[in-house]
């Protein structure tokens, strides 16, 4: 199913809870939509179940307008964070659920719901109450009463943010999987970023009820169009570093006081001569060399696989990512080497990027 | 004491504080014995007939027979306990002290809940005492004497309590058996106070043939009379049958019926809305019973008074009687019920707003109508609700009658609207014939206690109360 909204727009007197979002989802896409609390993803995403009437704007499903349809005739399918399973009926009853309501007669009815239940690994718990379940076992119910009646289109409202780390992980990869192989369109909702980028085909970022980016997670790590997105995408998050850029000897130089970093030319073009600019690096593009910018640990964070260095540049601070074999110290003396192709910078005004 | 060759050496905790239990108890049976005996002297020195706690009674008396020697009053064979209770006491205590390896945990409950026993039968009997004395001109100087027992009484209950701190201190499973009744004490001790002790009273009471007219001298125990009178009333198969028709209709039809649908329908309405419609459906239930009646008789005035009437003659209704005496159940049930109905309302309601929003939204995608809702999510999700609003008003339905009492009184004509509890009241308490029967009003709310009993427990086996417990959640992965 094909999902458009054009110019969605949700207020509630002053409160702004979307803000002319425009957005296309192609058939059998997944699709995350990313944010802070409170930025207006799951007003969207309610609006598109049709539990909220949109105050503005148009949702179209395979171009069929469905502002004024119920939510129980728009074919969806939803999974919550809080699972939402009806406590008073069995697991089987809250899969068979939706096929109740079509009528569904019931040898059909158990054996579709059979059928989703061993897909999610539920199968013999079909006769357990909710509350006899864990939570990853409920979310595979929950998970089961939205695929069992085959909708074309699939709502996920921050389905693992309930769940312990390791758990989340698993069903992440699992939700994934099934998508892929179901072919169903879904929209995620979700604050998670690993979650979005792991999962989705394209995120669409949202702030304070606006659109802020709408692409793939590559392109959204690689060519953040702006300073939120740029700093919202990633973990750890990309060092901020105001700087001007001049030309000097036929190079670019991003230069501050102790600091100066080269910049490759494409990209110190499009910032030379704009005065003050941020300049945007991700730690993992900054690497530990014997000559370059001159700095020293402030802080050590051992993540394992990584060392997370904050080291002090001046009157900055910027955060890289290192080999644990290297053991650096709090205090030890650094030389910091700045990849040139992956410097980004952003308009320090309008907090556009520069480059894309 | 103990006695054995250890306690010399090592005193743990525990037998230190077992056996300032047995000193306590030495004392308290030193102080009971004394406090026995003691009375004796009181009335021997006023030179009166002598009558004694212990219910020991010598010579003649113009008000008391003497009985076999050891009577205090005539058809009171409490009389007896006294003495009997003085000399258990005195044994147990003794032989908690002289034998106490073979005593077990119990003997501390047996400590305390004989000294409990001890002390109500020495209070009535007391009482009792200072009574026959008042009538027969006597001082009674019984009081050092009842000091000295309730010393020794509270000293048993202070060994008693000792005893089990030092059983729980041994055994673990006797210390979550106390733990529990623990827990349990603070409802047990208000279920004992505010029911038990009044029903156990309600019935002894409906034994006896206390009325105005005899009550100088009360408590004859006449057995069942008062229920074989009871059920051979002439009026009886009408009362009964008025009882569970005004009971079913109202709760069925108002309490919960209609409760249920004006929670249904204020929760999709807006809030502030719903908020004061809910206000003013509770204005009834503020206002003082008399004057909602004499609102409710205005209505069902004959013309040129009555509301209705008034209303009917606008569409030019020829038929406008006395709507109390037309239709006397009609009005009953509503007036009850409008007001009854409010209770159910609230709790609905706010059961209703409990449910999360998610689990609507769920329903909703799924597929469901909001009658499908209704049907589907919100009524299950009500059962505990619907469960306390049915229990609790049928009990309150069975108790109610003040007003039907002031709007019809039972009539018009005999019996027509009269129920159980209000019978009950006529009998016991209304000035009705002149007389207030006490004991035989008491035979009917008893009889209406215990429907209300058996009742309530059927709701919690059709409910399944078990149910609705919660199992604990064991999470794995």
């Amino acid at each position: 199913m094909r999902v458009e909204l054009e110019n969605l727009t949700k207020r509630w007197g002053t409160v702004v809870g979307a803000d002319a979002m425009n957005l296309d989802i192609k058939d059998g896409e997944f699709v995350a939509f990313l944010g802070p609390s409170g930025c207006g993803k799951t007003t969207t995403l309610l609006m598109v179940a049709g539990i909220y009437k949109p105050t503005d704007g148009d949702i179209r499903f395979d171009d069929k307008l469905v502002n004024r349809v119920a939510p129980k005739d728009r074919n969806i399918g939803m999974v919550f964070q809080s699972y939402a399973l009806y406590p008073h009926m069995t697991v089987f009853k809250n899969i068979s659920y939706p096929l109740k309501l079509q009528k569904v007669p019931m040898d059909a009815m158990q054996k579709r719901a059979q059928r989703v239940a061993d897909m999610m690994g539920i199968g013999h718990l079909m006769d357990r109450k909710p509350a006899q379940l864990s939570g990853g076992q409920q979310q595979r119910v929950a998970l089961g009463r939205a695929l069992v009646k085959e909708p074309g289109l699939l709502l996920f409202d921050e389905p693992l943010s309930n769940l312990d780390a390791r758990l989340r992980l698993s069903m992440r990869g699992e939700i994934k999987r099934l998508q892929m192989e179901l072919g169903i369109t879904s929209i995620y909702v979700t604050h998670d970023q690993i979650e979005a980028m792991t999962m989705a085909d394209r995120i669409a970022v949202m702030m304070d009820g606006k659109l802020q980016a709408y692409d793939t997670p590559d392109e959204l790590y690689d060519r953040p169009r702006t300073m939120f997105i740029g700093g919202f995408v990633g973990n750890p998050p990309m060092n901020f570093v105001e700087v001007e850029v001049v030309k000097s000897n036929g190079n670019f130089h991003a230069r501050r006081e102790g600091f100066d970093a080269l910049v490759s030319p494409d990209r110190g073009a499009k910032a030379a001569g704009k005065g003050k600019v941020f300049l945007g690096i991700r730690p993992e593009d900054v690497t530990l060399a014997d000559k370059g910018v001159s700095g020293e640990a402030y802080m050590v964070e051992p993540l394992g696989r990584d060392d997370l260095v904050e080291a002090q540049i001046g009157d900055i601070r910027v955060h890289v990512l290192t080999d644990p074999k290297l053991g650096i110290k709090i205090g030890d003396a650094l030389k910091l080497d700045f990849n040139a192709e992956k410097i980004q910078f952003f308009d320090p005004e309008t907090e556009q990027s520069l480059l894309w | 004491m103990s006695s054995t060759s250890q306690t010399a050496t090592t005193a743990l905790p525990s037998e230190t504080s077992k056996m300032s239990g047995n000193i306590i108890a030495v004392a308290g049976a030193v102080a009971a014995l004394v406090g026995f005996f003691l009375p004796w002297v009181g009335f021997i020195k006023n030179g009166a007939l002598v009558a004694s706690l212990s219910g020991v009674r010598v010579g003649a008396s113009p008000v008391v027979e003497l009985a076999g020697g050891n009577v205090l009053y005539r058809g009171s064979p409490a009389a007896y306990l006294v003495p009997i209770v003085a000399v258990i006491v005195i044994g147990l205590s003794l032989y908690a002290i002289f034998m106490r390896q073979q005593v077990a945990e119990g003997d501390g409950f047996v400590k305390i809940g004989l000294s409990l026993i001890t002390l109500l039968v020495l209070w009535g009997q007391f009482a009792r005492a200072q009574g026959v004395a008042e009538r027969m001109g006597v001082e009674l100087q019984l009081q050092y004497g009842l000091i000295m027992v309730l010393l020794a009484l509270t000293a048993m209950i202070v060994a008693g309590v000792l005893d089990i701190r030092v059983a729980m201190a041994g055994n673990p499973a006797f210390r979550n058996v106390l733990n529990a009744l623990s827990f349990m004490s603070p409802a047990t001790f208000m279920v004992t106070i505010f029911f038990f002790i009044p029903v156990v009273l309600l019935l002894a009471l409906s034994l006896t043939d206390l009325a105005s007219s005899n009550f100088s001298d009360p408590w004859t125990f006449i057995g069942l009379e008062n229920y074989r009178r009871m059920f051979s009333d002439r009026f009886f198969p009408r009362i009964l049958a008025n009882t569970i028709f005004y009971v079913v209709v109202t709760l069925g039809v108002f309490n919960v019926g209609m409760a249920l649908v004006l929670a249904l329908l204020t929760n999709h309405i807006p809030r502030r809305a719903s908020f004061i419609f809910r206000l003013l459906w509770l204005l009834p239930r503020i206002t003082p019973s008399v004057i909602y009646i004499v609102m409710w008789q205005r209505f069902v005035q004959v013309p040129p008074h009555g509301i209705i009437n008034q209303f009917l003659g606008w569409f030019g209704v020829e038929h406008q009687p006395y709507w109390l005496n037309e239709t006397p159940w009609l009005f009953v049930i509503l007036v009850n019920g409008l007001v009854g109905a409010s209770f159910g309302m609230i709790i609905f309601t706010s059961a209703i707003e409990a449910i999360p929003k998610d689990m609507i939204t769920a329903a909703k995608v799924d597929g469901a109508s909001a009658w499908q809702i209704i049907r589907d999510i919100t009524m299950p999700m009500l059962r505990w609700p619907l469960l306390f609003v049915t229990s609790y008003q049928t009990l309150s339905l069975l108790v109610s009658f003040e007003y039907i009492m002031l709007l019809t009184n039972g009539g018009p004509g005999l019996y027509t609207t009269e129920v159980w509890a209000l019978t009950s009241y006529k009998r016991a308490l209304g000035t009705y014939f002149g007389s207030n029967q006490w004991g035989y009003g008491a035979a009917w709310g008893f009889v209406l206690v215990t429907i209300g009993a058996i009742l309530s427990i059927v709701y919690l086996r059709v409910f399944r109360f078990d149910d609705l417990v919660q199992e604990p959640k064991i999470d794995v992965l």
